[in-house]
């Protein structure tokens, strides 16, 4: 998948990654690959200003802890991180419920 | 060499970012030890050492492109640390220079020569810039929390930082506008006072010191492209 067409969803993609549990910046990179199965394809370095951008909104706080002898930040979802993570949720399956609606008609037009 | 790749590429980073050392000294631990992380993760998937490095610095980015993403939020992450400043600040020197002026020189009225009324006016004005500034810096920081996904981070990290210009800029309007109309009125009232003037020496090193904050912060959000 494109970066580009990620970006405008790199947001919600790390609230629901960080939805239950408490995970650093490269763990929360392995999740959103293993989870697309490889396709989303974002440079994992703009992974790092996103979530500084979640915590500057209150969505999400983050501690440093020291992890197998490395200096580790670790991220969880905050009570408005959660807010935030159901109204992505609901905002996107009203989305794909829309689209869907026209793109997945099968080109009913075309046969009338 | 495999690990100069990683070492390069975060001394190449680090150089071409400006904020707080704090913040820029984390986000390079963070992006080393992502590094790290994803060298680790390719040498499980049966890569040699030089490879994973190289691999891993490949997919974290060109350097210049998260640098600038990396800006944008050590600007925004000033421009926040400068108007807490400001907020906290302008109130309070504002407050103990005026108890310290109300305890050693007392009213302007109650001076020996008369206090025009314009004078009274301009004290006024001078007075409220303070609260004013430090009002703008809160209101500005409230909604910088509200609007934080809303809005692209280089727009934040600018507003924030011409808030905080024109904030000091009206209080050092403001202080030296009371200074010229003092002189004005009466000259010798400059010096009437020791500890008075000593305070007010302490509050220009603290406006001058909060100018030079505001001008780094537009430094720092200026950088970004």
């Amino acid at each position: 998948m494109k970066p580009d067409a990620l970006r405008g969803h790199l947001d919600a993609l790390l609230l629901a990654t960080l939805d239950g549990r408490q995970l650093h910046g490269y763990a929360i990179i392995e999740a959103l690959q293993q989870v697309s199965g490889g396709a989303l394809d974002l440079p994992t370095g703009t992974v790092y200003p996103a979530l500084r951008r979640l915590e500057r909104a209150g969505h999400v706080v983050s501690d440093w802890s020291t992890v197998g002898g490395r200096k580790r930040r670790t991220y969880r979802l905050t009570q408005a991180g959660q807010k935030a993570l159901h109204a992505e949720r609901s905002a996107w399956r009203e989305f794909t419920t829309v689209i869907d609606g026209v793109l997945g008609g099968g080109g009913k037009w075309a046969q009338t | 060499m495999g690990t100069d790749v990683i070492d390069r590429y975060v001394t190449d980073l680090g150089s071409r970012l400006q904020g707080s050392k704090k913040h820029v000294r984390d986000l390079l631990t963070e992006t080393r030890d992502s590094l790290e992380d994803a060298t680790e993760a390719h040498l499980d998937r049966g890569l040699s050492e030089d490879e994973a490095r190289t691999r891993a610095v490949e997919e974290f980015g060109p350097v210049k492109e998260i640098a600038n993403e990396y800006q944008a939020e050590l600007a925004v992450a000033y421009g926040t640390r400068t108007l807490v400043w400001l907020a906290i600040v302008l109130p309070l020197m504002h407050m103990a220079w005026e108890y310290g002026r109300m305890l050693l020189v007392g009213p302007w009225q109650d001076l020996g020569t008369p206090t025009p009324s314009w004078y009274l006016v301009v004290a006024k004005a001078n007075d409220m810039t303070s609260g004013a500034a430090s009002g703008v810096a809160l209101v500005a920081l409230v909604l910088g929390r509200i609007l934080a996904r809303k809005y692209d981070t280089k727009l934040l990290a600018k507003l924030a930082a011409s808030i905080a210009i024109l904030a000091v800029g009206a209080v050092l309007l403001g202080n030296v506008a009371i200074i010229a109309a003092t002189a004005h009125v009466d000259v010798a009232r400059l010096m009437q006072s020791l500890p008075m003037s000593i305070a007010s020496l302490i509050t220009w090193i603290v406006i001058i010191r909060l100018g030079l904050l505001a001008r780094r912060c537009l430094s720092c959000a200026t950088i970004v492209a």
